[in-house]
């Protein structure tokens, strides 16, 4: 089959993080191709590329032969290429068909000849089975419909490359059989599609043939009928199991925390959780591994009080807690290394001194009179030697947070969460987009605390670090338990089939 | 990195107000007047004399408290634009408690002003519990009583406390006006000056305001930390509407005496202005408010002396407003940044 579209060594970075490294990618005409790989592993990063959303750091993409350069979305899509994102980019207060030939370039002069333009929409859709209501307005459609309406968009611009970016999570199953249907109809008029994805099974039906992505990186691509799910996940998280330098315990203390049957959102594939029942004790690792978005971000919430769960019962230290706030579990001790540093973490623009006594200026070490005089001096001498004990790299314990690398802002939110020599840490990405040095200090930050009796909760899509630190290793797969792994020997096989939810 | 950030702040109000005065003198020559005469009225109007001062420090003290109410706001991180509702509120309750209740002198005095800051306060929790509990928009719930309350203080000088046949209230009696320290200058100017003072202590020496700040600048963070976010949304609208309330009470008791058709008006988006040009400081804000007010003391001095207009004076308040508010938003700007940084490494090179 003919190539339509070649990326080479696209590169993009941000920063000091490379979001793809080095991606090569080929795309014949007529086929799906799907890009495989968990969140993070630069997909988005490389089709907004593609798009021209992003200009990338190095690389040059082809089209039919023909090197192009793309800068904005309008001259991806005079090149043909549409993309659905995850995210409708819809105007949700105009109707299905003012969406439809929004920025259409063919609509010369003043007026737009509707009729016309609707006998053209009307035609598509029958002939893709992408049925929806023209004269509605976007808010009244729903999920599904909503997509299609961003589909007929790009096809109705010419798209030669239809991107769908994860397209069947908001889906039922009916609406993705009708997916399905009009991405065969494509292939079969010659027409590509690049489907992401991480749903194994869409995956082995839908794709002619895949290309995995791990940590910015071209893993393989690979013919369908040549590989299995099983492979395929196995590639995705990447299999090969380093020796872990930590001694692992095989039995925990009491247990700090308790959750029995916790709901949250339970219909929610994504972002809820559903009967989870898991306990943490102390001196002990839990990894919770799994694909991200699947409900480990709400298990963070609900085990630092952000969220209360709608269903079950939650114990800290053998009470059970009625009342869901972070100040509460601050109370009892728990400390939370979040997952967006920069959102949930920091004050940016504090100075790395306030942002290291956070949470304590109440202390009367460092205010005295119920708080109502600050121990400046105190302060100042606590953030000095915080920052050489945990060895935070900034001009001056004054400069702003913001503007320290990752490795060092995450540094100072763990010196923030150890310090009060926590009962319970709850880590989420702890190390994400930082370098090697910088992670392997907070893995050691993590055990130390460990062997002093803290139960830590690491929460993590990389599964090496899961597999570095814990001692009991936890699958969550669409807001379940899917099973509990010993961190001693790890049966990695069974865990990637876990995740994979089988 | 840092020294620079902190001169950039100080260097960017300052450049806007010579732009404003480049453009200012411009205007005037154009009219036909000289530009150094027009200016060197202006100063002599707003400082010149003993007399001068205290009438710009008169009118500043107004605006102080109005700026100080959207800088403590602001400070947590939501937009109190209803400074001036808060602030005819305060009087209102002051007028009537000054006029109608039979004291005078300090215990009445004393009490308008705790009256006016709990009124301002009671009116800022409505836009406060509103944002809080129900997730509404403060800034248009804010503005949006401003209106109420500026009707309801005319239904006060037309109808129920309305002395005479002019539509306006009764002045306050002799012994309940604020003594005048310097000229034209109350103690509400010197109420207004530690009401900045306590501000400022509160924000940056103690826990609380500390943590309010911390609201301010990342809410979500605030939260994960265990700070009762919601508390001190709550109580920054209060503690707003009770500055811009004792404000009201000040100016009544201190220059107004009465209410009457225009008490106040303009004085709340002033204020919003101010605290942004003085970039949420309390003491710069005050510093900023002085300024603005001799601007306009200066004005009149400046139009009888030149005939150049007191509008050449609105022009060049709204330049510098507009001038500080772009700078800030230039120097943000990541192309700006890069060539900061850039010239910084020269700099250390060399």
């Amino acid at each position: 089959m003919e190539e339509l579209l070649r990326m080479e060594h696209i590169t993009k970075r941000f920063g000091d993080v490379y979001a793809n490294r080095d991606i090569d990618l080929e795309v014949r005409k007529g086929e799906v191709h799907t890009l495989l790989g968990e969140n993070g592993a630069g997909k988005s990063t490389l089709m907004n590329v593609l798009f021209g959303l992003y200009q990338p750091t190095e690389g040059s993409i082809y089209l039919r032969g023909q090197k192009v350069r793309i800068d904005s979305p309008a001259q991806a899509v005079r090149l043909g290429i549409g993309m659905v994102h995850q995210h409708f980019m819809l105007v949700e207060a105009m109707t299905v068909f003012e969406n439809i030939i929004l920025g259409d370039k063919n609509t010369k002069g003043i007026f737009i000849d509707k009729e016309a333009r609707k006998k053209e929409i009307v035609e598509l859709s029958e002939r893709y089975g992408l049925d929806v209501e023209l004269d509605k307005p976007v808010t009244e459609i729903a999920v599904g419909a909503q997509q299609r309406v961003e589909i007929l968009k790009a096809l109705y611009r010419g798209a030669e490359l239809l991107v769908l970016d994860e397209p069947s999570a908001a889906l039922t199953d009916l609406e993705v059989e009708g997916l399905f249907r009009m991405m065969g109809k494509l292939k079969e008029e010659g027409k590509s599609v690049i489907f992401i994805s991480h749903k194994m099974r869409e995956v082995m039906r839908i794709s002619d043939r895949i290309t995995i992505l791990r940590d910015g990186r071209t893993i393989r691509t690979l013919d369908r009928e040549a590989t299995t799910g099983e492979e395929l996940a196995d590639l995705m998280i990447g299999r090969e199991l380093v020796p872990s330098q930590y001694v692992k315990v095989e039995q925990a203390g009491e247990p700090v925390i308790a959750l029995r049957e916790v709901d949250y959102h339970k219909t929610s594939k994504h972002n809820g959780l559903n009967g989870v029942t898991l306990t943490v004790g102390r001196g002990e690792v839990v990894g919770i591994a799994g694909v991200d978005g699947n409900g480990q971000s709400q298990l963070a919430q609900v085990v630092t009080g952000v969220i209360a769960p709608d269903a079950g019962s939650v114990d800290m230290k053998g009470s059970t807690v009625a009342q869901f706030t972070p100040n509460g579990f601050i109370l009892e001790n728990v400390s939370h290394i979040p997952e967006d540093r920069n959102k949930m973490g920091l004050v940016g623009d504090m100075s790395v001194k306030d942002n290291i006594v956070l949470k304590a200026t109440g202390d009367p070490r460092f205010s005295a009179a119920k708080g109502f005089f600050l121990k400046k001096k105190a302060i100042r001498d606590h953030a000095l030697a915080i920052q050489k004990k945990y060895d935070i790299r900034c001009a001056s314990i004054d400069q702003e947070a913001r503007n320290l690398s990752g490795g060092n802002q995450q540094k100072i939110i763990l010196a923030r969460e150890m310090e009060s020599q926590p009962d319970l840490l709850v880590a989420v990405h702890p190390t994400r987009g930082l370098d090697i040095g910088a992670a392997s200090f907070i893995h050691d930050v993590m055990i130390e605390a460990r062997d002093r009796g803290c139960g830590v909760l690491l929460i993590s899509a990389d599964f090496d670090e899961i597999l570095e630190v814990s001692d009991r290793i936890v699958v969550m797969f669409e807001g379940q338990v899917m099973g509990e792994f010993s961190g001693k020997e790890p049966p990695i096989d069974q865990i990637s089939l876990a995740m994979a939810g089988k | 990195m840092k020294h620079s950030g902190k001169l950039i702040s100080v260097l960017v109000p300052l450049v806007s107000v010579m732009m404003a005065f480049v453009i200012g003198c411009a205007i005037i020559a154009i009219l036909g007047a000289s530009p150094v005469t027009a200016l060197q009225a202006l100063w002599t109007g707003a400082f010149g004399t003993a007399r001068n001062i205290s009438t710009t420090l008169s009118r500043a003290t107004p605006l102080i408290f109005t700026s100080l109410c959207a800088c403590f706001a602001y400070r947590c991180g939501v937009f109190n634009l209803g400074g001036e509702g808060q602030f005819m509120m305060g009087s209102i309750i002051c007028c009537y408690i000054a006029t109608r209740t039979g004291l005078t002198g300090l215990p009445a005095i004393l009490l308008c002003l705790l009256a006016g800051a709990v009124f301002g306060g009671l009116w800022a929790m409505i836009p406060g519990i509103l944002k809080v509990f129900r997730g509404q928009n403060e800034m248009i719930i804010s503005i949006m009583l401003n209106y109420v309350a500026s009707l309801f203080m005319s239904v006060i000088y037309t109808n129920w406390l309305r002395d005479g046949t002019v539509p306006q209230t009764a002045a306050v009696p002799d012994e309940t006006r604020l003594t005048r320290i310097f000229g034209r200058a109350t103690t509400g100017f010197l109420i207004a000056l530690v009401v900045g003072a306590l501000i400022y202590y509160f924000l940056f020496n103690t826990s609380m305001g500390f943590q309010l700040r911390a609201v301010g600048l990342n809410m979500t963070t605030a939260e994960y930390n265990g700070f009762a976010v919601k508390k001190y949304i709550l109580l920054s609208f209060i503690v707003s509407g009770a500055i811009a309330g004792l404000g009201g009470s000040a100016e009544l008791l201190g220059t107004q005496y009465r209410l009457i058709s225009g008490f106040a008006s303009g004085y709340g988006f002033d204020g919003v202005a101010m605290a942004l040009i003085g970039q949420l400081h309390p003491l710069a804000t005050m510093a900023v408010a002085i300024f603005f007010a001799a601007l306009r003391v200066g004005s009149t001095a400046m139009q009888t002396a030149t005939g150049v207009p007191t509008s050449v004076s609105d022009i060049i308040q709204a330049l510098v407003i507009v001038f500080t508010v772009a700078g800030l938003a230039m120097v943000k700007l990541p192309s700006f940044k890069t060539a900061l940084a850039r010239l910084h490494m020269k700099k250390e090179a060399a």
